[in-house]
């Protein structure tokens, strides 16, 4: 059976961090984290601020180095700092503001800065940022300054910045929270095409109903993972997501609160037409007396 | 209510970079009233003016064009204003943090504004407590932190206190939560709702989401393109979601139930704005 089981992109066991470890106060963010992630996941990591889920993520990309355990991304130790250039091309990352990730005064350029660093080739380079720039919806703007944008357009050229350096795993930091409703479903559209063609999705949110978009829903808390199963899996523990000073989307903690009034109504209801076909299914059944 | 609001707009316009080839038009003849004791919610896509009004208000960006601000009574058009004294009474909490702190310790930024009106020490120790009390930093554990080493959320709440330790008639947040976890923002926006209630303070919420002010406001005004595309109760505002999609924002995922059992026919007395209520109506619904 083992021989069917695909290898992890991402590896990680035993790994602490400390925060200044040197000094009289180190803050131990992360406290023994175990964890396997596969190519074509869509991971999502939730928990409150301070949980720990940046500092794990920029544990991916050798933004930061383990104070204790490993972590491997395609079998390559974030430890070994001859594997750090092939470790940053294989995760990118984009963060929350994305003021701070453009470097260009023109949107194509800002996307080819990445790649042509990496030394692609002049043909590939204009294959890559329009490749890029056509996944997250953006080639009609390559010709603007990026200050012009809104902020939900300049996070989609982070993210075409990000893609334009082909790595096989994408980490978002948060990077829907500083957006509009339109801005969000833009970027997450983005990113659902990007899963689809094949690439590896590590996504860190506070917003739980875009948690329903993963396949996986890892919960973190005081630097441990505490939580891990599918989005309807984890969303049916209210109680205990609760007591994390956590929220539950709002559609679960409907079925949840019905559940409760009434033992046959299911809990676990994730998406808004679930809730609806399920409260049509019971009022037909009685409306037809 | 016949007494004059608080804050009082009248068709007011404002463009950046005004007579350049870059200006931009930001506000295109905006009106809202806003009264002492209110919680107002100022929703709308990015772009849409909001941040520009807010910054109306406490005198940030005086007008200069056509159209009336009229704060506590003053016309802010007039130079000889004290702007000062309104800063204090109309506090604004902005994005992007960071950029409010600027000294060392979270405690002495959070003095800051206390020890600028003269506050003697031992009652500015006991307004920095309490500021960071309402925030939910512990004030010993972060008093003596370094306002860098702060992450995201505290941030966000150390911000907040420096601008609440001026104990203002009025507090506005723009956008000044987006970022917090959603348990802390809660608790958060609970003890705010408590100094609106049991202090009178007056509060205005911008979000470009809706389901950020749902149960946090007596009136919505909703912004687009500069103008003031709809205004009314949260209920009234919710009751429309095709209007509220056209101009980008959502509506809360129980609002979307109730519309959803609505658009088949299922009855729902009234549009729920929280969970709360969506569970009462759909409880009225399922058992009737």
């Amino acid at each position: 059976m083992s021989t069917t089981l695909p290898e992890p992109i991402i590896k990680i066991e035993g790994l602490h961090f400390h925060y200044n470890p040197e000094s009289e106060h180190p803050i131990h963010a992360l406290k023994g984290i175990d964890l396997e992630v596969y190519p074509g996941d869509y991971l999502v990591i939730v928990g409150h601020n301070g949980s720990g889920k940046s500092t794990l993520a920029k544990n991916l990309n050798v933004l930061l180095r383990p104070t204790q355990g490993d972590v491997q991304v395609k079998g390559l130790n974030t430890r070994d700092p001859a594997h750090t250039l092939t470790i940053r091309s294989s995760v990118g990352m984009v963060f929350q503001i994305p003021d701070n990730q453009i470097v260009a005064t023109i949107v194509e350029q800002d996307v080819a800065f990445g790649p042509e660093n990496l030394g692609v080739p002049e043909d590939e380079l204009k294959e890559r940022v329009e490749w890029a720039l056509g996944v997250v919806d953006m080639l009609e703007h390559r010709n603007r300054p990026p200050h012009q944008l809104s902020a939900g357009q300049k996070q989609r050229v982070a993210i075409a910045g990000v893609m334009a350096m082909k790595p096989e795993v994408l980490v978002l930091d948060e990077a829907t929270a500083m957006l509009d409703p339109e801005g969000r479903r833009a970027v997450l559209t983005a990113v659902r095409q990007l899963n689809q063609e094949g690439v590896t999705v590590i996504a860190i949110t506070h917003f739980m109903h875009e948690a329903a978009e993963g396949n996986r829903v890892l919960v973190m808390e005081a630097g441990k993972i505490v939580m891990e199963g599918t989005p309807r899996q984890v969303f049916s523990h209210v109680e205990e997501l609760r007591a994390l000073q956590l929220d539950v989307p709002q559609t679960t903690d409907i079925a949840y609160r019905l559940n409760q009034r009434d033992a046959t109504f299911p809990p676990d209801l994730l998406l808004v037409n679930e809730v609806a076909d399920e409260i049509q299914r019971r009022t037909n059944g009685r409306g037809d007396a | 209510m016949s007494e004059q609001p608080f804050i009082q707009i009248r068709d007011l316009h404002h463009s950046y970079l005004r007579n350049t080839p870059l200006e931009v038009t930001a506000l295109r003849g905006v009106n809202m009233g806003i009264h002492r004791g209110e919680s107002v919610g100022i929703i709308g896509r990015t772009g849409a003016g909001k941040s520009t009004v807010v910054q109306h208000f406490n005198g940030l960006i005086r007008p200069l064009e056509p159209g009336k601000v009229i704060v506590d009574g003053q016309d802010m058009s007039d130079p000889k204003v004290d702007v000062r004294r309104i800063r204090q009474k109309i506090g604004l909490v902005f994005q992007y943090p960071e950029q409010q702190l600027f000294e060392r310790l979270v405690g002495d930024d959070i003095a800051f504004g206390p020890k600028k009106l003269g506050m003697e020490q031992a009652d500015r120790r006991e307004r920095v407590k309490w500021a960071m009390d309402m925030v939910g930093l512990d004030f010993e554990e972060f008093k003596d932190r370094f306002t860098f080493s702060l992450s995201g959320g505290e941030m966000r709440k150390a911000a907040l206190a420096g601008v609440l330790a001026l104990q203002p008639e009025m507090l506005i947040l723009d956008e000044s939560t987006s970022g917090v976890d959603p348990r802390s923002r809660r608790e958060l926006l609970e003890r705010l709702l408590t100094l609106h209630k049991e202090h009178n303070l007056t509060l205005a919420f911008v979000s470009p989401n809706m389901e950020d002010v749902a149960g946090l406001v007596d009136h919505i005004y909703v912004m687009d393109d500069g103008r003031v595309v709809m205004s009314g109760t949260t209920r009234e505002v919710f009751s429309q979601p095709e209007k509220l999609r056209q101009h980008g924002l959502g509506v809360p995922q129980v609002t979307e139930v109730a519309h959803e059992l609505i658009s088949r026919n299922i009855p729902v007395e009234r549009i729920p704005v929280t969970v709360e209520e969506g569970v009462e109506e759909i409880w009225k619904t399922l058992n009737s």
